[in-house]
This record gives C-alpha cells, sequence and structure tokens, in this order.
C-alpha cells in the first residue's frame, strides 16, 4: 500500500497535478524527463497512475486539475475520462489539458470537454514553419488556428498557446509573425518561455558542447533573445494580453488559476512520475522517469522519493516576486531582508508601492539575481 | 677506511637520458639491493620525484666493489638534482665528488643539460668518464654521439663506456672505469675537521639529517662541532651512510661520505655548502664556494578560501623545514586578501612547493603571477629589491630599474632555428653564441631576462621546436631596463593582484593582451564594467563588459521549486568563490590570465 501523502484541510483551495510523460517524439528543446517510451510502458503508467490517484484520501475537493506532460493529448477518450474520474470535485474552476498541435480532432475535443476539461495548452512554439522545422515539431499556423476552432465548437473556449523565445533561426520579424497569429486567433492565454540551454535536451547540448545537428549556430544571442521577449510583452499588452507572472500573459479573468497556486504558495498534489506536491509545509517529489515510477507502484512502495520542508519565508518571495503584483511582506519581513530589498532597489531590480515590493522590468530579466539575495 | 680505496664521483646527464636507471643498476650489481628489493628509480624517493622523473632532493648512496684488482673499493654514488633550479645544489654536490659519469642518450646526443652540467663538473676539476647510454635502441648511433661529445664538449670520448642500463650492459666497466679514472679524495685525516654539507633534511624523530662530505679530518659521535656560516655548535648524536638504506657507524674520516644528525632544528640552520668543524680543534678555513641560498622567483600564494589562511602559514612553514630554499612572507591583496608572497629557486620549484600545498595538505591555492626581484635606484640614491608589483615605486620616484638575466643554452635541430631565434628577439634575448655542432644541430647561447624566462618562455620553446630543444639557464647578473609597471584597473578600481612589471616596450601589447582575456574570464555583472590597462595615469588599453541582461528561470512550476531553488544556491556559490574588488566578482581564472599574456592566443 503506497504511503499517503498527508491531506489537507484549508478548504477547496488546492490543486491537483497528473504527468503523463509521453511523447511521440523527443523535441530538441525539451529538457524534460519526458520522452518516447514503449506502448507496453505507457499502459503500465496508467495503471500505476490510477492506482495512485485512487488510493489518495482526498479531503477536500480540487478547484483546478493540469494534465501535464509529456504529452497527454495522445490519451485515449476513455483513458482520459477513466482517469478524471478518480478526481473528485467535477466541475472543476479550470481542469486543462497539454496538446501538441496537429492531433486535435473534433471527437478528442469533445471527449475533453465530455470529461471535464475546460482549458487547453497548446505547445505551438512558433507559427513559424521555418523555425519550427528543426525542432521536431510537424504542425502549421494553419493547422493551429483550424484546432482553436474545433475546440471552441467543442465548447472549450479557454486555451493557452507556448512560445518559445529563442529557437534557432528566429529573427525579431519571424517573432513578430508568431505574435501576430496570437491576435487573429484571440488567444486568452499565452505563455512566452525563453529557450532554457542546459545539458538535458538536444539543443541545449549542443549549444554547450558544440555541434551541426540541431541548429545551435544558428540560436540568437543572449541579448537578441532578451529583444525578442521585450518584444513580446510590449506587443501582448497591446493586443490586451497582459503580464502577470514573468513567462504569463492573459486576457482579463483568463489567468491560469491552476498556475497561480504554484506562485502564491497554495497547495497541491501531483500524481505520476516527477510530480510534486506541496501541502503548505512539506514538498514532496515522485520518483523522475516513468521507468523508476512504474516499478516503485508495481513494487507496492511510495512513489515518494524526496521531501523536503518548504522554506515558506524564502519561498514567498522568490515564488511571489515572479508575480507582476509582487508580494505584500510583512513587516518582520521588510525588517529580515531590509538590506538586500534597499540593495536591490538601488539596482533598479525592485520597486515598492502601496505595500507592495515587486520586480522591475529589467528585475525580471535578472530575477535570478534577485532571488540569490533571498536564500540562505 | 684508506682513502686509497674510496671513490666519490656522481652521474650527470640531460633529462631522460638514463641517469637514474644506471643508477638503479650500480646498486644492482654492486649487490646493495637484491634484484627483488629493486624498485625503479630506488634513488628518486619523494613521490612528486618519481611521478616527474626527476631528482629534486641529492642522495648519496656507498657501494661497496670488489674490483678487478682484488680490492676492495668504498665508492660513493652522490645523485644530484637534475633541474636547472637547483644548480647550486648541484654544484655543492660535484664538489663532494672526484669523478663524474658523463651520460649522454646514444640516439639523443648532447644535450643542454649535459652541456652545462660538464661545464660544472670541469669547474670543479672532476675527472669525466663519457659513458653512451642506451645503446640497445635502434636508433642508436653511439659513433655520432661520440664525436659530438669531442666536439661540442671538447673531451677526448675515444674510451666512452657504450652502455645499455636498462639491459645491463656495460655496467662492470662502468665500475672498473670509477676505480681506476676517477682520483682517491686527497684530504688529511690528520688536520682540522672539514665536511661539506651537501643536502640535508628534516626528520620528526631526529631532527636535521647532513648530507657530507668529510674533507679534512674525522667526524665522530660525541663530537662537537661548529657550523661555520652561523657559528652555532651541536654535538654529534649519529653518523652513518646510506646504502641504500641507513647504516649507522661510529666515524667518518677525511674522504667519506655519508649523513649526521645533531640535533638541529631547523635546516636553515644547515646550509648546503656550508662548512662543519670541529668546536674544539677548528680550522682555520671553510671550504670554498658556499653561498646564500637566494630565490630567483617569486609569486603570491593566497587561499582560495580566507578561512585557510593559518592553514596556509602552519603548511608553508612545514615545508620550510625541509626545504630551506623556500621563502615567504605574510602579504595582503586588496583582491585575494591575506596570503604569502614566497620566493622559489626556479619555476620547477614554484611546481612543486604549489602541488605539495594542495597534494599533501588539501589547500586550494590562488598562485599570482610569478615575477622576479627587480633592483630599483631611487632618484634619492636608494636602492629598493622589488618582487611584488604593488611595492615598485612610481615612475617619478626611479632613477633606473634593473632586471636579472640569465644566460640560456639552447641545442636543438636546423629546421626550428628561425622560429626559435625570433622567440628569442621577442622575448629580448641577446645572441652570445650561435654554432652548428653537427647533424643539422645548433648551439645557442643567449642572454635572456629571467622575467620573459618565467613568464611563458619554456612552453612556447616547446612548441616552436616541437619539443626539439633542450634549455639550460644560469644566472648570469643584473642589467638595466626600462621597466614600467602596468596596472589593471576593473571599473576604476586597481585590481593590485592583477599589476605587473613589464618592459616599456612590451607594455601596450601585454596590457591590450591581459584585459582582452579578461574581458573573456570575467563574467559579465549587473551593469557595465570598464577594464583598462594603465601605466601611472595613462591609460593604454580598454575593453567593456556589457551589463548582464538576462538570468532568469522561464519556467517555474510547482515542480520544479526544489530544483530550481539548488540552480539558485549554484549560482550564489559560483559568486561566492570568486573576489569581489569594488562591487565587481572576478572569478579566480582571471588572476591567472596574467601568466598567458603576451605571445601566442592558446
Amino acid at each position: 500500500m503506497p504511503e499517503r501523502c498527508r491531506c489537507w484541510d484549508n478548504g477547496n483551495l488546492a490543486g491537483v497535478y497528473i504527468s503523463f510523460p509521453f511523447c511521440s517524439q523527443k523535441c530538441t528543446f525539451c529538457n524534460f524527463a519526458s520522452g518516447v517510451f514503449s506502448r507496453g510502458l505507457e499502459e503500465r503508467y496508467l495503471r500505476a497512475l490510477r492506482a495512485e490517484a485512487a488510493r489518495f484520501a482526498w479531503k477536500w475537493l480540487p478547484e483546478t486539475v493540469y494534465l501535464g506532460g509529456g504529452t497527454p493529448s495522445r490519451l485515449s477518450g476513455d483513458d482520459l475520462a477513466e482517469l478524471l474520474a478518480l478526481v473528485p470535485g467535477r466541475p472543476w474552476r479550470e481542469a486543462t489539458i497539454e496538446a501538441a498541435p496537429g492531433s486535435i480532432t473534433p471527437e478528442k475535443a469533445r471527449a475533453w470537454a465530455a470529461a471535464g476539461v475546460n482549458r487547453v495548452s497548446l505547445g505551438v512554439q512558433s507559427f513559424v514553419s521555418a523555425e519550427l522545422a528543426g525542432t521536431g515539431r510537424k504542425h502549421t499556423a494553419e493547422v493551429v488556428a483550424r484546432e482553436v476552432g474545433i475546440l471552441r465548437d467543442a465548447g472549450i473556449e479557454n486555451f493557452n498557446i507556448d512560445l518559445i523565445a529563442g529557437l534557432p533561426g528566429q529573427t525579431p520579424a519571424s517573432w513578430r509573425e508568431s505574435l501576430e497569429w496570437l491576435q487573429r486567433l484571440a488567444a486568452p492565454h499565452v505563455s512566452v518561455y525563453m529557450l532554457e540551454v542546459d545539458e538535458d535536451s538536444r539543443l541545449g547540448a549542443e549549444i554547450l558542447k558544440g555541434g551541426a545537428r540541431y541548429g545551435a549556430a544558428r540560436v540568437p544571442a543572449e541579448d537578441e533573445i532578451v529583444e525578442l521577449y521585450e518584444i513580446a510583452v510590449d506587443r501582448l499588452e497591446a493586443m490586451g494580453v497582459s503580464q502577470y507572472e514573468i513567462s504569463n500573459f492573459a486576457r482579463p479573468g483568463r489567468r491560469s488559476l491552476h498556475n497561480l497556486k504554484y506562485w502564491k504558495l497554495e497547495p497541491y498534489a501531483g500524481f505520476g512520475a516527477d510530480a510534486h506536491s506541496f501541502d503548505g509545509a512539506v514538498r514532496r517529489q515522485n520518483a523522475e522517469t516513468p521507468e523508476e515510477y512504474v516499478e516503485r507502484m508495481e513494487r507496492g512502495e511510495a512513489p515518494c522519493i524526496a521531501e523536503t520542508p518548504a522554506r515558506l519565508a524564502e519561498e514567498k518571495f522568490i515564488l511571489g516576486l515572479r508575480l507582476r503584483e509582487g508580494i505584500r511582506p510583512s513587516p518582520e519581513e521588510w525588517l529580515t531582508f531590509a538590506a538586500p530589498i534597499a540593495r536591490l532597489t538601488e539596482a533598479g531590480l525592485l520597486e515598492t508601492a502601496d505595500g507592495a515590493l515587486r520586480l522591475t522590468r529589467r528585475g525580471i530579466l535578472l530575477s535570478n539575481e534577485v532571488f540569490q539575495d533571498f536564500i540562505s | 677506511m684508506d682513502p686509497r680505496y674510496i671513490r666519490n664521483f656522481s652521474i650527470i646527464a640531460h633529462i631522460d637520458h638514463g641517469k637514474s636507471t644506471l643508477a638503479d643498476r650500480l646498486l644492482e650489481v654492486t649487490g646493495a639491493l637484491s634484484e627483488r628489493e629493486m624498485m625503479n628509480q630506488v634513488l628518486d624517493s619523494m613521490d612528486l620525484e618519481r611521478e616527474r622523473g626527476i631528482t629534486i632532493k641529492a642522495h648519496a648512496v656507498r657501494l661497496n666493489y670488489r674490483a678487478k684488482d682484488g680490492e676492495l673499493y668504498q665508492l660513493n654514488l652522490i645523485d644530484t638534482p637534475g633541474h636547472v633550479d637547483f644548480s647550486y645544489e648541484v654544484s655543492r654536490s660535484l664538489q663532494a665528488c672526484e669523478g663524474a659519469l658523463l651520460v649522454v642518450d646514444a640516439s639523443q646526443g648532447v644535450e643542454a643539460q649535459t652541456l652545462a652540467n660538464t661545464y660544472l663538473a670541469l669547474h670543479h676539476n672532476l675527472e669525466l668518464i663519457p659513458v653512451i647510454n642506451k645503446i640497445d635502441l635502434p636508433v642508436a648511433e653511439p659513433e655520432r654521439v661520440r664525436e659530438q661529445i669531442e666536439q661540442v664538449i671538447g673531451l677526448d670520448a675515444s674510451s666512452a663506456i657504450l652502455v645499455s642500463a636498462k639491459q645491463g650492459t656495460g655496467i662492470d666497466e662502468v665500475l672498473e672505469a670509477v676505480v681506476h679514472l676517477v682520483p682517491p679524495p686527497s684530504g688529511n685525516p690528520e688536520a682540522p675537521l672539514r665536511a661539506l654539507i651537501f643536502d640535508s633534511w628534516f626528520d620528526p624523530y631526529r631532527g636535521v639529517i647532513i648530507l657530507l662530505r668529510v674533507v679534512d679530518g674525522k667526524l665522530r659521535i660525541g663530537q662537537h662541532i661548529r657550523l661555520w656560516a652561523n657559528g652555532k655548535v651541536f654535538e654529534v648524536e649519529g653518523l652513518g651512510y646510506q646504502s641504500p638504506k641507513p647504516v649507522a657507524c661510529e666515524e667518518l674520516s677525511a674522504g667519506e661520505v655519508g649523513f649526521m644528525f645533531a640535533n638541529i632544528k631547523t635546516v636553515s640552520d644547515a646550509q648546503i655548502g656550508d662548512t662543519v668543524i670541529d668546536d674544539d680543534n677548528p680550522a682555520a678555513e671553510p671550504l670554498p664556494g658556499f653561498q646564500e641560498v637566494k630565490p630567483m622567483v617569486f609569486a603570491g600564494l593566497y587561499p582560495v578560501e580566507s578561512h585557510e589562511h593559518g592553514a596556509l602559514r602552519d603548511a608553508l612553514e612545514k615545508l620550510r623545514l625541509n626545504d630551506s630554499a623556500l621563502n615567504f612572507e605574510p602579504e595582503h591583496s586588496a583582491a585575494l586578501g591575506f596570503g604569502f608572497r614566497c620566493g622559489f629557486l626556479g619555476l620547477l620549484h614554484m611546481d612543486i612547493v604549489q602541488e605539495r600545498l594542495e597534494r599533501e595538505f588539501n589547500i586550494d591555492l590562488i598562485t599570482t603571477a610569478p615575477g622576479v626581484r627587480y633592483r630599483v635606484l631611487t632618484r634619492k640614491g636608494e636602492v629598493v629589491e622589488v618582487d611584488n608589483p604593488t611595492k615598485f615605486p612610481s615612475a617619478a620616484e626611479i632613477e633606473h630599474v634593473e632586471e636579472p638575466i640569465f644566460e640560456a643554452t639552447i641545442i636543438t635541430r636546423d629546421e626550428f632555428i628561425g622560429e626559435i631565434l625570433r622567440l628569442l628577439e621577442e622575448k629580448r634575448g641577446v645572441q652570445k653564441k650561435f654554432e652548428y655542432i653537427g647533424t643539422g644541430r645548433v648551439l645557442l647561447v643567449y642572454e635572456l631576462p629571467l622575467s620573459e624566462i618565467v613568464l611563458d618562455f619554456y612552453d612556447r620553446l616547446k612548441t616552436v621546436s616541437r619539443g626539439y630543444a633542450s634549455l639550460d639557464y644560469h644566472f648570469a647578473g643584473y642589467r638595466p631596463s626600462p621597466m614600467v609597471k602596468l596596472d589593471v584597473l576593473v571599473a576604476g578600481e586597481p585590481v593590485d593582484a592583477l599589476s605587473m612589471i613589464v618592459h616599456k616596450d612590451h607594455a601596450y601589447e601585454r596590457g591590450k593582451s591581459l584585459i582582452e582575456r579578461l574581458r573573456k574570464l570575467i563574467p559579465r555583472q549587473m551593469f557595465e564594467v570598464a577594464l583598462q590597462a594603465a601605466i601611472g595615469n595613462k591609460v593604454i588599453a580598454r575593453e567593456t563588459i556589457s551589463a548582464m541582461r538576462k538570468n532568469v528561470l522561464a519556467k517555474c512550476y510547482g515542480g520544479d521549486v526544489t530544483r530550481k531553488r539548488k540552480l539558485l544556491e549554484k549560482q550564489k556559490e559560483g559568486k561566492r568563490r570568486m573576489k569581489r574588488v569594488g562591487k565587481v566578482d572576478i572569478p579566480q581564472e582571471a588572476f591567472l590570465a596574467v601568466l598567458r599574456v603576451g605571445g601566442e592566443e592558446e
């Protein structure tokens, strides 16, 4: 019997995260523990996932659900329905599924809606085919437009579009092209990620170590990526999609309720490989790879591999400051962090207004420098 | 022992010409060691010595050899340090001998060190026995090498012994030659004691152990001896010799070589080259040739972790117990904090000290670029010796500057001569000799400023000659040179640890090259950082590090909190290991950039 995570009784503010780390292909920029695995593993994984959710002792009703990947849009309608049936609280205020463009059919969209999904996050990354070509994505802007229509027809009005700033060959002109599509599609929510360069993605490793396969040489320079990001912030604002977090933008009333929980230190429970949970005091992490997760579950062990007490005082700053509205430090917090706050304000990275503390526009891009001053 | 049956000799050779293998073979053949006990290169006992294939400390081994004439001889093999940094020690070891085996590799021929050591040996009137080693190699050309020895060294090599130390051929001939050609010691056993110290080291149980050669008189246990240089008196507690294991004895008499301990606490009391005399019956004159060993190369040693300052001092003190040539005094750098200014015999010595500090004492070090000691004549008429760029007087106070000059001997192949001459010119060398020595080889003698040698000369020589150049050098005196102090300013603040003293004509190019390197090594900061190289108030080169634009985690969702936090901690730790000057964080590698200034990009 898996060990049960501790439960919460602070009302129904919690969220549920379900991890589905399976993809049809691994994108070159992806640095997640997701990818292509055997069909057999996928089936065993779903069984394990259902078992973990079924055994969970719900003492509260989740208000948000988030199915993240990987590519959970690969799930069949039945598998999805069976999985979501294990999560109480329906109808949820927000239930998101991540989807790869190019795979959404009217049947699929209807099945999602029937299972309780009311929001779709589309991993578009770019609307420019030349930029997509090298990354492993096969869709076009027209495909995305058609699928947004399919979602709306199925009653799913709320969707997000992910874009990456820093793909090989990207220029300010091609970037503006992608941004124009957001206006054309009237995207209610947009996430803009600056390319993360590390050893965990093929493109990142190529940038660090050299090579010519994934277009590392054509990746925009750091300062150019900054420029792309700034262009996006301004253009989105102009079309009414305002920045509310470092990478997230939304029309009024369309902010991601689930993701806000992370930055506001609200609790959530995570199921599946590499899923994380936070009960207001302790952070827990499940086994990272799907193999390890499945094996632990099949052996009857708890999927959780790490428990860390949250450091709420510091996390309030390093998570809360990601929000454009910033945080409202308590009088003690103003005192504890008086020195870094003064220094960072002086440096033009933080600003205060009406008792709130927030990053300046420059501070957003240098936020790691800011956060370092709030961790011990 | 009757001096007629004593032979004191050493082996001189260029590095890798087989000195240690030959020594091992002599030990084996005379039965000093059974084959089973043989470990390669018995005489190089420090780990570092074995790893680097060089001898740092001297050794003296007594071999008992029954010669073909039926007599039993006491052969004392004095193994000398094998690197130019230790040439004074070499000269003292040679002074303890009457003869030397001159070992030359049968395929490589005469090299720079062969030549330098030969001159040293001839200077001490040693009988030289040419030995051509490695005759077993397919590329061996003993006849050519024989000719070369005659032509380059001017030594009769017609009776040179052909040896393969590796295979053990020719060893008996070597021993016979030592017996018959090396003269017996000529000292007087009845005269007042005079013994030459040619090495010493610290033993935690016995105190300082001195290796010495008794020249006149006798040394006995219980005797009161006096050290000539400092006049200190000690009572002899133990005597013996290495065979190669230590063997105790009651007495060492004129002509013999052995060790002594006398409750001496520090090696700096027992200086190499000093004379031991009898306190009750003192000799009137010391043995000739004693010099105080003077450090030639200087660098600042700083702990990476500032709290290790005390540990570094303790470690240096421990090393000095065994290494009187190591000098250090506390120093403070605005950039690097508290550390020590250390003086070394040369670059190898510096390398060894650094490596021992890191390996044996586990101290992470930042070493500033090595420099030399300048003599500055001030306008006031004072002579100031400066071994630290931060103490270099301002231009207005200087009348003139003198720098140490070395005479460098290089032997190389004809085909590399163009590049080597260009390098020597760039390094401000002055040609003294250019000579073809047969079969496409060239002998060069140049005067070179030591400051240029310590910068990167040896590495560059190796590169341009593809390894086919041998180098030896020795101190030749001071020479006036227009040297100036080059400062580096980071964001307007001078960084003392990056200052250097350079020749006026090199200042611009070195300054430019240095700050270009620094621009690549110093990470972008929150603000734009100006890098400047300046002489006095005059900026001669400038670079700018533009402000950091981006350090951000794009994605941060629930799961990632712990992981992202680790990344922040890592970034923060990285900064902590940098040195902060003013508001700028400078990584440690930047302080080493000075080492690679000027000359080729890597």
